[in-house]
């Protein structure tokens, strides 16, 4: 049996910190607006679209991609539907709808150049909906956000967009990662821990 | 739009209040208990299926096949998280994780005890990497076998990580992301590793798994466990295999000697004392679902406290999937101008349900102290309030645990899955999003008929408060020498939660995905 001592407490502070680190990297979005559902109406021959409600303020929000699922260089739709939620009127005002990568790093520490927003567009209501069209080139998470002002309030909504399949590598390889090292350390302070012990023994017989 | 399960009939829920109030009645007016010897029986001698047992204690490789099976799965749902479409009904991650695992895993309690923790993926898997072995007692290097942190040593960490596991599940919502949720089997994967990796025995089943530590407090109303067949061979033991491990069975991976085990709490089913006593004397036996809780023993105060947060989550479970969840949410996000996910809000809603109970429940603890000082003056002189919280905490867990399973027989029977196709294509690849038809259709087919699931919950919330009320009887007479109308707070607090947990199963409830 092994005694805890101030090493190995710094070793296991150390694990501990490289894994949480490791995992608030690789951790989704944290904006997520809302709950994301799927919906495909029988009668429709379109495919699915995702919806997502949510509340800021004084408004109600409800937005909604076509596809659900949109893939590079194939474009697709932003609707914003925005009621008031004391009297469900609707919001009238121009909205600018801007685009950014959505990585951790340009996300929370603006590195890159993904960090810096693109403006895509400024529309105004049809017929309830403010739509906004998109194409993109390449694979990835981006942050759609649109702005405006309201009664002098400025409005940021950030929506979370995926074009194209989420990177499963990235988690797998992490994890595996992960467990390799720490079993690879352990396994080498063992072996100089059993070694060293060896040699005490040989020193005192 | 979001559907919803009509909730039980009002009449089940007056005729379990007028239950309530003669069983609380009853339980003051009947005398003290003088004895709490209940009897078992060893299934391993049972004529039709002792034979079952008696081979599934007898060989390793029966639990080891199911060992790998649910190892795969767990890959599978892995897979399926990572690769497969992000339409939740559609990915088997989303629908195996959280529609018959996460609901079935508390109904399986009650005829399975502590097995799952046996057949647990996390552990399993963590093991085979760390140990290099599939059973037998290991030389491995990649151990360092360190002694767990005094921080550690208690069951706040699993408590902690069962808070932490509600906020994802219910706030985040990370039921509703294929990904997220493989993520998360990542992230325990992970955890269950490196504790095996650097501390001795199993410190993260017996401190940490907030599955582990569900399992294991629910399991002590189990009616069946793992218990010596013959108690007297355990008495004149002097080995103690069950502890030690043998040559070739590793040892009790949470420390536990089978001949004076008093609580199912920290048995993993694991096995090995069936496997390395030489008498095999140790096998499953079938009691009284109350057995347990009307003993003595006391839980710690983590222990204690950790029951009450089980209580407090399930009441939170039922809570979140109510109409009036959202109401709050929107009122609460408009006072506070929270916005987006309304994270904030839901947290506080979190936050209060969790404490509310444990208020209320410390309530009436100090008017039991109160009661008892006037009425048994020299009796309870030493009578502390911690001694009363620990001792009636064993009251919150029938409750807790029959809300539970009522609850999460809604999902099980009204939200199965179409179980054939996602297994055909677990990764859901080129499936479309239910439509509202598929949805509808969905919420009418159930795998019982509704007036059998409403007597199943009905008769499982009436179960909670009996045996919640044997435990007020027996506990308050045996710790704290308490009888008749000193019992009135405690069976008050058992009468409220149940009241509650039948209000909130008679609201409409709210499909899971």
């Amino acid at each position: 049996m092994i005694k805890i001592t101030s090493k190995t407490t710094a070793i296991l502070s150390g694990l501990l910190l490289c894994a949480l680190t490791l995992f608030s990297a690789l951790t989704q979005a944290h904006h997520v607006l809302g709950r994301p559902s799927y919906s495909l109406n029988e009668d429709s021959n379109t495919p699915p679209s995702m919806a997502i409600e949510t509340q800021i303020g004084e408004y109600f929000f409800t937005y909604m991609v076509f596809p659900a699922f949109p893939k590079p260089n194939e474009p697709g739709r932003v609707n914003i539907y925005a009621t008031r939620i004391d009297n469900g009127e609707m919001l009238d005002q121009a909205i600018t709808f801007t685009v950014r990568d959505d990585t951790f790093w340009g996300e929370s520490i603006g590195i890159g150049d993904g960090a810096k927003p693109e403006v895509i567009g400024q529309q105004n209501i049809d017929d309830g909906v403010y739509r906004q069209g998109f194409l993109f080139k390449s694979r990835g998470s981006y942050i759609i956000r649109a702005y405006f002002e309201d009664n002098g309030e400025p409005y940021e909504i950030d929506f979370p967009l995926q074009v194209g399949a989420a990177s499963p590598v990235g988690p797998i390889g992490a994890t595996v990662g992960f467990i390799f090292f720490l079993l690879l350390m352990i396994n080498i302070v063992q072996r100089k821990r059993i070694a060293r012990t060896k040699i005490q023994q040989g020193n005192t017989v | 739009m979001i559907m919803t399960h009509p909730g039980l009939p009002l009449y089940w829920a007056y005729a379990i209040g007028i239950m309530m109030l003669l069983l609380g009645l009853l339980t003051m007016a009947v005398k003290a208990p003088t004895t709490s010897a209940s009897r078992s029986i060893s299934l391993a001698k049972l004529p039709l299926i002792g034979g079952l047992f008696r081979f599934l204690t007898k060989y390793t490789w029966p639990l080891l096949l199911l060992k790998i099976a649910f190892a795969a799965l767990f890959i599978t749902v892995i897979t399926a998280g990572l690769w497969g479409t992000p339409i939740v009904e559609r990915n088997l991650a989303t629908t195996l994780t959280w529609n018959l695992w996460w609901t079935g895993i508390i109904i399986a309690i009650l005829f399975s005890g502590s097995a799952w923790c046996a057949l647990c993926p996390w552990d399993n898997i963590a093991s085979w990497l760390v140990n290099h072995s599939i059973w037998r007692h290991s030389n491995s290097h990649s151990r360092l076998q360190l002694k767990v942190p005094n921080m550690l040593r208690s069951v706040w960490p699993a408590s902690l990580l069962f808070i932490g596991f509600t906020w994802l599940e219910l706030g985040v919502g990370i039921v509703a992301s294929p990904y997220a949720t493989a993520m998360l089997a990542l992230l325990m994967l992970i955890l269950a590793t490196t504790t095996l990796a650097l501390f001795e025995g199993k410190a993260f089943c017996r401190y940490m798994c907030p599955v582990g530590r569900t399992v294991g407090a629910y399991s002590q109303l189990a009616p069946i466990a793992l218990r010596p067949i013959d108690s007297e061979i355990c008495r004149n033991c002097k080995t103690l295999e069950c502890f030690h491990g043998s040559d070739k069975i590793a040892p009790c991976p949470t420390k536990l000697v089978m001949g004076r085990l008093q609580e199912n709490t920290y048995c993993t089913s694991c096995g090995n004392c069936t496997q390395s006593c030489p008498s095999s004397n140790v096998s499953w036996q079938l009691r009284s679902p109350s057995s347990e809780a009307i003993k003595e023993a006391k839980p710690h105060m983590d222990e204690a406290f950790f029951l009450l947060i089980l209580l407090s989550l399930t009441l939170f479970h039922g809570l979140t999937m109510l109409d009036y969840w959202e109401v709050y949410l929107s009122e609460m996000a408009q006072l506070i101008n929270d916005s987006g996910q309304l994270i904030i809000s839901f947290s506080i809603g979190l936050a209060a349900t969790l404490i509310l109970p444990i208020l209320i429940y410390c309530l009436c603890i100090g008017l039991t102290q109160r009661v008892l000082k006037n009425s048994l003056d020299t009796v309870v002189t030493k009578l502390s309030f911690n001694k009363l919280f620990s001792g009636f905490a064993f009251v919150s867990l029938p409750l807790a645990f029959s809300y539970h399973i009522a609850h999460n027989l809604t999902h099980f029977v009204r939200e199965s899955s179409d179980w054939l196709s996602l297994v055909a294509n677990p990764l859901g690849i080129g499936a479309e999003p239910l439509s509202m038809m598929d949805k509808h259709m969905r919420h009418m087919e159930m795998m019982v008929s509704e007036n059998t699931l409403f007597i199943m919950q009905g008769v499982i919330i009436a179960i909670g408060f009996v045996i919640a009320a044997q435990v007020i009887r027996h506990r308050g007479h045996r710790l704290f020498a308490a009888q008749g109308i000193t019992l009135l707070p405690m069976i008050l607090f058992a009468a409220l939660v149940t009241g509650f947990n039948l209000w909130m199963l008679v609201q409409p409830m709210t499909m899971r995905m």
